[in-house]
């Protein structure tokens, strides 16, 4: 008998180290790679500000882009950053972005109504233009997104951008579990300025 | 017969280990380590690099330890299916006319496609907090039937076991509130880590003591539950062992057995509470009380064997 529950008890402290060894695996497979630096622009916020790439710094970004009249996946982009941007009011290390790819329409007073629309109350979610030249270089060598036959040609990528304003991961922005990945990630990613 | 025997009991083994490789795909946070099913990443073999990956899948999903994690579980689940699937039908092959065994046999075996089917759901509906939780309720009732099946197929064998033994009659009624009980502290467990990832989900970084607190009233159910699940077994115990004739080597054991990992589970919760929710012992917290479900059902089946050798 004190055999069997010297087996017993061995199994479990061999299923316990066995655990733990993939409990932390997990953990670390959790690291983002550093894909490139968001190169310099300048562009303009729906509140007449000016944003460059200074501003990706010291900030967790999830970074999109859009225009406010598109009736493709923007929608449900655009649902997915919502859901974000609420979910994420008291953490203050993370800010989104959404660039435009219709400067022609989205002008500035058009992007505050969009924004107003959307329940953005604060400067945690910025919406940016600029002419459309700066904006395809930036879309096609900058974050390395397809800018062809723009606006219609935009890609559904969120972009993952850390505190050191470099590009750490694509995410399909139409896509659910996408979502739940990035989530994943931003939080690790708060967990590692904050500690 | 033997045959049953055996195999009823290394599936109700192999059933546990299912329950203790499932927790860990949820403390490793891995339930999305496949975002398709019964695929991964839309092959039988996950894929090990990126490139592997099918075209219409987005590799900001892909990530090779919780895909394999996943899909461990989803393998062995497989493995246990197929052993129950056995099961099945060697109960109907040896024990045909016996309907306590058939029966149960083929009711784990229902149930667990329905709980492969739920593995789907749980994939489709990005870890839906009550599909989780099903999914494990699910997992627990199944071991419990298969360990009923291979304990009456025992008894069937050796049926001089309970012979002896005298114990209360009016206690049934204990087996299946502390089942119950058990079954519910479950949930609410479950239900208290899910609470926890989603306001940790708003916010990241706080501790998890201020967590717990933010949770309310459940974390307090979860406790009076528990102080009354102690005392249903205490007085089970002591109707059962002490107040009994001859208490068999079964039943003295597994009531014991019972009081032990009830102590053990509440120095885990302790620790949960004022520590930090240490992953492990979350995953040994929920696995252990699967343990003291399946003693319950032991002690219930030799009980039941008792008063039919009686009559």
């Amino acid at each position: 008998m004190n055999k069997n529950i010297l087996t017993i008890i061995l199994c479990i402290i061999l299923l316990g180290v066995g655990a733990s060894w993939v409990i932390q695996k997990a953990n670390s497979s959790h690291d983002i790679p550093v894909i490139k630096d968001v190169p310099p622009f300048l562009f303009t916020t729906q509140n007449g500000e000016s944003f460059s790439e200074n501003e990706l710094k010291e900030k967790i970004t999830v970074l999109d882009f859009m225009f406010t009249s598109c009736a493709g996946p923007c929608p449900i982009m655009t649902n997915n950053m919502t859901h974000l941007y609420h979910d994420y009011t008291n953490v203050d290390e993370i800010q989104f972005v959404s660039i435009t790819v219709d400067p022609k329409v989205d002008t500035e007073e058009r992007l505050k109504q969009y924004a107003n629309a959307l329940g953005v109350d604060d400067d945690r979610w910025q919406f940016l233009t600029s002419d459309i030249d700066a904006i395809k270089d930036l879309k096609k060598n900058g974050f390395m997104l397809y800018a062809d036959e723009l606006p219609r040609g935009h890609a559904i990528k969120f972009v993952l951008i850390d505190p050191k304003g470099r590009i750490r991961k694509y995410y399909d922005g139409t896509d659910k579990a996408s979502m739940a990945v990035l989530r994943n990630d931003l939080n690790y990613l708060v967990k590692e300025i904050r500690s | 017969m033997n045959t049953f025997r055996t195999f009823s009991f290394i599936t109700t083994a192999m059933t546990y280990l299912l329950i203790f490789v499932g927790g860990l795909v949820r403390v490793a946070g891995a339930g999305m380590g496949c975002p398709d099913w019964p695929k991964c990443f839309g092959r039988w073999i996950p894929p090990t690099s990126l490139d592997q990956l099918p075209d219409h899948i987005d590799p900001a999903k892909f990530n090779i330890v919780l895909a394999w994690i996943e899909y461990s579980n989803r393998l062995f689940g497989a493995l246990v299916g197929l052993a129950i699937t056995i099961t099945v039908y060697l109960a109907i092959k040896h024990f045909n006319d016996v309907p306590r065994i058939k029966w149960t046999s083929l009711t784990a075996f229902f149930l667990t496609l329905v709980e492969g089917w739920l593995g789907s759901v749980l994939v489709d509906t990005v870890l839906n907090p009550i599909t989780i939780t099903l999914h494990l309720l699910l997992a627990l009732v199944i071991v419990m039937l298969l360990l009923f099946a291979a304990q009456e197929a025992y008894y069937i064998e050796k049926q001089d076991l309970e012979k002896l033994s005298r114990y209360p009659k009016n206690v049934e009624w204990m087996f299946i509130v502390l089942a119950v009980s058990l079954l519910l502290e479950v949930v609410l467990g479950t239900e208290i880590r899910g609470g926890l990832e989603m306001i940790r989900m708003e916010n990241p970084s706080v501790d998890s003591q201020f967590l717990l607190q933010m949770l309310g009233p459940f974390k307090y159910i979860h406790t009076l539950l528990g102080f009354f699940i102690t005392g249903l077994s205490g007085l089970l115990w002591y109707k059962l062992v002490k107040t009994s004739m001859n208490p068999s080597q079964i039943i003295s054991q597994s009531s014991t057995a019972i009081l032990g990992l009830i102590l053990i589970q509440i120095v885990m919760g302790e620790l949960l509470v004022f520590f930090d929710l240490i992953p492990l012992i979350q995953l040994f917290h929920m696995w252990v009380a699967s343990w003291i479900l399946g003693l319950v059902m032991i002690q219930y089946s030799a009980w039941k064997q008792s008063q039919l050798s009686y009559e």
